[in-house]
């Protein structure tokens, strides 16, 4: 006599369920909107042993310093300091001209006012990572559900560490958030334009080059540049997508780490983009919220 | 077989899987980083009664599908399928196996785990290519033999893993509360 009737009650029970789940992994993709929903339930007790799981891992093993910029504090908040005032200045200019090209643009195509007007600024939200598959360094990470922002972060707004893209918000769950890295393959094309890593130094253009950078899913970029540019290695590539929120516009998405001369090209060169700054290493993430406030 | 220590053990693997065990991932070597999933599968599959493994392997599979940056598509959906049958056949074959393994050795354990890595990958790449022979589903891309060594490294270093954690199983079988068929503990080697 069996000493497990409950099972032997249900002998079929067992080819049922394995033949539901191979019947499920054919599915295409569209018919598999449910499992996110199934998934955020599930997370939901592995999510706090996830969270303090990544805040240990985050002790014993820090985020590496990007090598281009100042490990002093104080020289580090002056460089800050010097950059934010830099920055202030770029953006009013770019105001007084968005202006003029709004006015412009709103005489020829006659429309309303309030429809030229720039957004609100986007809400700043620090959001902890609680989970990450660490062998895919360009695989989805999950973030705590920040609810006091629950209405403000949507689909598609960037995540920064520093001044650093670290990838864009793709699902806003019932009980956490799905961060995309930029370099999944899944982010498509980005694009981008290089600059000198210190422009006060450096003799070459502000703008080196404009690119359309391609994830290789690896953790990097890749692109090709006229090899007439001067490109080096080192330099910092900055986000120039209109597809992606304007308030990302000019942050960095990495530096020149590699550059290759085509073959088959002898005018231009394959280089790689590395990030410097990874969402996986660091225990939390900003995200610039882009989305309107729930009256 | 005790289901608490089952539920609570699932948490602490998925936990681990989905951030601690980044601390051990080889950065340099392809981000090789070792698994506790498999441990898990393995020891339930060498202890618990036939069904009831093969049931929670599946179990457990389901669960490592549809945590963060496994079978990931379009729209934060996830695939299920390919862990879960991967552990679901690993469960099948060490089922076969167990009675002539020494069950109690950690290195069995280990060694086990390896192979269980390997299986279930093996696995996955058949459910993913079968996938892609479907009309309306894209067809499987990667592989090579870049993906073949780190799968290598990831079974080496998860069946080096399952050293500590499975001597942790086993200073802890008593309140896993599992029976062999006959009823005699004997039976275990």
């Amino acid at each position: 006599m069996s000493n497990y009737g409950t099972f032997r009650s249900t002998p079929k029970t067992l080819p049922i369920a394995v033949g539901v789940i191979i019947c499920i992994s054919m599915f295409p993709a569209s018919w598999l909107g449910w499992t996110s929903d199934v998934a955020d339930l599930v997370r939901v007790p592995v999510t706090p042993f996830s969270h303090v799981g990544m805040l240990v891992k985050n002790w014993l093993r820090p985020a590496v310093q990007p090598f281009d910029l100042p490990s002093d504090e104080q020289e580090r908040n002056e460089l800050a300091v010097e950059e934010r005032d830099h920055f202030r200045q770029l953006f009013h200019a770019e105001k007084l001209r968005s202006i003029e090209l709004a006015d412009q643009l709103r005489s020829m195509q006659s429309l309303p006012e309030s429809a030229l007007r720039n957004p609100r600024p986007p809400l700043v939200v620090s959001v902890d990572l609680t989970g990450i598959k660490p062998s895919d360094r360009s695989g989805f990470i999950e973030l705590k559900l920040a609810r006091e922002a629950l209405t403000r972060i949507i689909e598609g707004d960037i995540a920064i560490v520093g001044r650093d893209i670290v990838g864009r918000i793709s699902r806003v769950g019932l009980s956490r958030m799905e961060l995309l890295p930029s370099t999944n393959k899944e982010s498509g094309y980005i694009r981008a334009a290089i600059v000198p890593a210190h422009p006060l130094e450096d003799t070459r253009p502000p703008l080196l080059a404009e690119i359309l950078l391609t994830p290789t899913g690896e953790g990097a970029f890749t692109s090709e540049v006229p090899s007439n540019r001067g490109v080096q290695k080192h330099d910092v590539v900055i986000l120039d997508d209109p597809s992606w929120p304007i308030c990302g516009r000019g942050l960095a998405l990495g530096v020149v780490t590699a550059i290759k001369q085509l073959d088959e090209a002898p005018l231009r060169q394959i280089i790689t983009v590395s990030p410097r700054r990874r969402a996986r290493e660091h225990p939390h993430v900003v995200v610039l919220g882009t989305g309107e406030e729930d009256q | 077989m005790n289901a608490v220590v089952v539920i609570v053990a699932t948490v602490l693997a998925l936990a681990f899987d989905s951030s601690v065990a980044e601390i051990f991932t080889l950065r340099a070597t392809g981000s090789i980083t070792p698994q506790a999933m498999p441990c898990l599968v393995v020891f339930i599959a060498l202890f618990a009664p036939g069904t009831a493994a093969l049931f929670v392997a599946l179990l457990l599979g389901v669960l490592v599908d549809i945590s963060p940056g496994h079978g990931q598509l379009m729209g934060g959906a996830h695939l299920l399928g390919p862990n879960a049958l991967g552990f679901f056949v690993s469960t099948l074959l060490i089922l076969k196996i167990r009675n002539i393994v020494f069950r109690r050795k950690i290195l069995t354990i280990s060694f086990l785990v390896f192979c269980a890595v390997i299986i279930s990958a093996a696995v996955q790449a058949f459910v993913l290519v079968t996938r892609g022979f479907m009309p309306w589903n894209p067809p499987a891309v990667g592989g090579g033999m870049g993906e073949f060594a780190k799968l290598l490294g990831t079974a080496i270093y998860s069946g080096l893993l399952a050293v500590p954690l499975g001597w942790c199983f086993l200073a802890t079988i008593g309140i896993w509360k599992f029976h062999s068929p006959t009823g005699r503990k004997a039976t275990w080697r």
